[in-house]
């Protein structure tokens, strides 16, 4: 791939609000200070959210967060909780979190178009009775990351409509992507077959708490 | 696996909601007094719960919840998100906890422990047994079924708020108990081990919603061959017997993971199981969340 000979030009944030409009005030009203009922129940069926962080110069680093449904426990209505399951170990998120402590979350539910968004600010913590709630299948975490609440609104369902993000037929672009050992076999140049990375990667995703 | 539908939620004392399970398929399996079932919450987990209502009703099976302050997700659930109507799956009851026939009994009964106890002593007292319960909790707002208990039972019935009255005296207890009566405990830890440390072994029975926490020789590994398919499974120091074969593709339902619910019970046949679990294992069974082997291999039926 080469690099596009001209940037793309830029617009402006006075041109891109002029371009867009403004939100309607419903939409504005909508965006909560704390975690109502309804927040509460969308949290505690959701099995997975897209975790946003950024470091003090603004590098921006966006990670997946997947378990039970309701893994992030609500300990009080500006007060959230996500475990810190085994992962690559790279910690972007802590990282992040200590130099600049803004997080955005995006909550997902299967099957559910509408999405739910939370900001606010994170630290990690190890405090016992935290971790013992997220105690799953023997395992409990090492951390947990607290969030303290400041915005919490619902996202409307276009984009997962758009996307066709739940419909089954989707799933037919999977396989139109390389195997992950493939994928690493051509990216890093390795003379391994591809075949024993993926056996490995399986073996590996069979203790996943 | 039984299909139900969620009847009613009710509040039956502080912390402390009632579900009763309709059958939507015919009439539910029956159960004997001790039995629980497993409840599958929507949220993907299970828990394990004692029917506490009453064995001759086939339409429906009731269970208490206590919300748990550290709640990992089950008892939570339960109290803040399910609503009637929702359609529920449940286990066929499974009983580790079984009323032995005898002529007097003791029940003690701890906190949210009164549920399995509840049906014991109906089914006591419809016997002609001499039946008395000592019910133990901080107060008696908290304490579900104190006051139906109390209506229905008056001279049977002793209930013990602690935040205004003494603990009961198990040791005097022990000391009145009739030597043809049996005695079932079920409560927290420190309840069972009161009753432990002063009741002959072999006329306690009781049932445990944690694991007692006994200490074992060290984790050794070993290996699981599963008959069915021939495959050898190793088990690791670090890992559970459960855990190893659901890692090698070979799973096991599970409940608790601390040998109190039954839900992994295995049948073993070949080796020696070293039995870790809380509930006894009968012969040629063993628990695989928490119980290991004491030869270097077991064989199972998996």
């Amino acid at each position: 791939m080469t690099h596009a000979r001209t940037r793309p030009r830029r617009v402006y944030q006075d041109e891109v609000r002029a371009r867009l409009g403004e939100p309607e005030a419903m939409i504005r009203a909508k965006i909560l200070d704390h975690i109502d009922e309804h927040s509460h129940r969308f949290i505690a069926h959701s099995p997975f959210l897209a975790l946003a962080t950024a470091d003090a110069a603004g590098r921006a680093d966006c990670s997946p967060r997947g378990d039970y449904p309701g893994f992030v426990k609500v300990l009080d209505e500006r007060t959230l909780a996500i475990p810190d399951r085994p992962g690559n170990r790279i910690a972007d998120s802590f990282g992040n979190l200590a130099e600049n402590d803004g997080i955005g979350l995006l909550f997902l539910i299967p099957g559910l178009r509408e999405t739910l968004r939370v900001n606010g600010r994170a630290y990690p913590t190890d405090e016992p009775d935290v971790l013992a709630r997220m105690r799953t299948e023997g395992s409990e975490p090492v951390l947990a990351l607290v969030v303290e609440v400041a915005e919490v609104y619902f996202h409307c369902g276009r984009a997962l409509i758009r996307s066709r993000l739940w419909d089954p037929a989707s799933q037919a672009l999977a396989a139109e992507i390389p195997s992950p050992g493939e994928t690493a076999v051509g990216q890093l140049g390795l003379d391994i077959d591809p075949a024993l990375l993926d056996r490995n990667l399986e073996a590996s995703y069979r203790k996943l708490f | 696996m039984q299909q139900t539908i969620l009847d009613r939620v009710d509040r039956v004392a502080d912390g402390v909601v009632s579900l009763v399970l309709r059958g939507t398929t015919g009439p539910l399996a029956p159960w004997e007094p001790g039995a629980h079932i497993d409840l599958a919450l929507p949220n993907w987990l299970t828990r394990q719960y004692s029917l506490c209502g009453d064995p001759a009703d086939r339409e429906s099976y009731r269970v208490a919840v206590r919300h748990e302050p550290l709640s990992r997700g089950g008892s939570e659930y339960v109290h803040l998100f399910l609503r009637p109507g929702r359609n529920l799956t449940v286990s066929l009851p499974r009983n580790n906890f079984p009323l032995v026939p005898a002529p007097e009994y003791l029940f003690l009964a701890g906190g949210i422990g009164i549920t399995p106890i509840l049906p014991m002593l109906r089914a006591a007292v419809a016997s002609g047994a001499g039946a008395r319960l000592v019910y133990v909790g901080r107060s008696i707002a908290a304490m579900p079924f104190a006051a139906e208990l109390r209506a229905s039972h008056p001279d049977r019935v002793d209930i013990v708020a602690t935040e205004t009255r003494d603990r009961p005296d198990f040791a005097a207890l022990a000391a009145a108990l009739s030597p043809r009566a049996l005695v079932y405990c079920c409560g927290p830890g420190s309840m069972l081990a009161a009753a432990e440390a002063v009741f002959p072994s072999d006329r306690l029975h009781t049932e445990r919603f944690r694991s007692a926490g006994r200490a074992f020789a060290p984790n050794r590994a070993f290996d699981v061959v599963c008959v069915r398919s021939g495959q050898s499974v190793q088990v690791a120091p670090d890992e559970t017997l459960l855990d190893a074969l659901t890692h090698a593709g070979q799973p096991v339902p599970s409940g608790c993971r601390e040998g109190v619910c039954g839900s992994c019970e295995l049948t073993v046949l070949d080796g020696e199981p070293e039995h870790r679990d809380d509930i006894g294992a009968p012969p040629g069974r063993m628990f695989a969340c928490v119980s290991r082997a004491l030869s270097s291999r077991l064989v199972v039926d998996l």
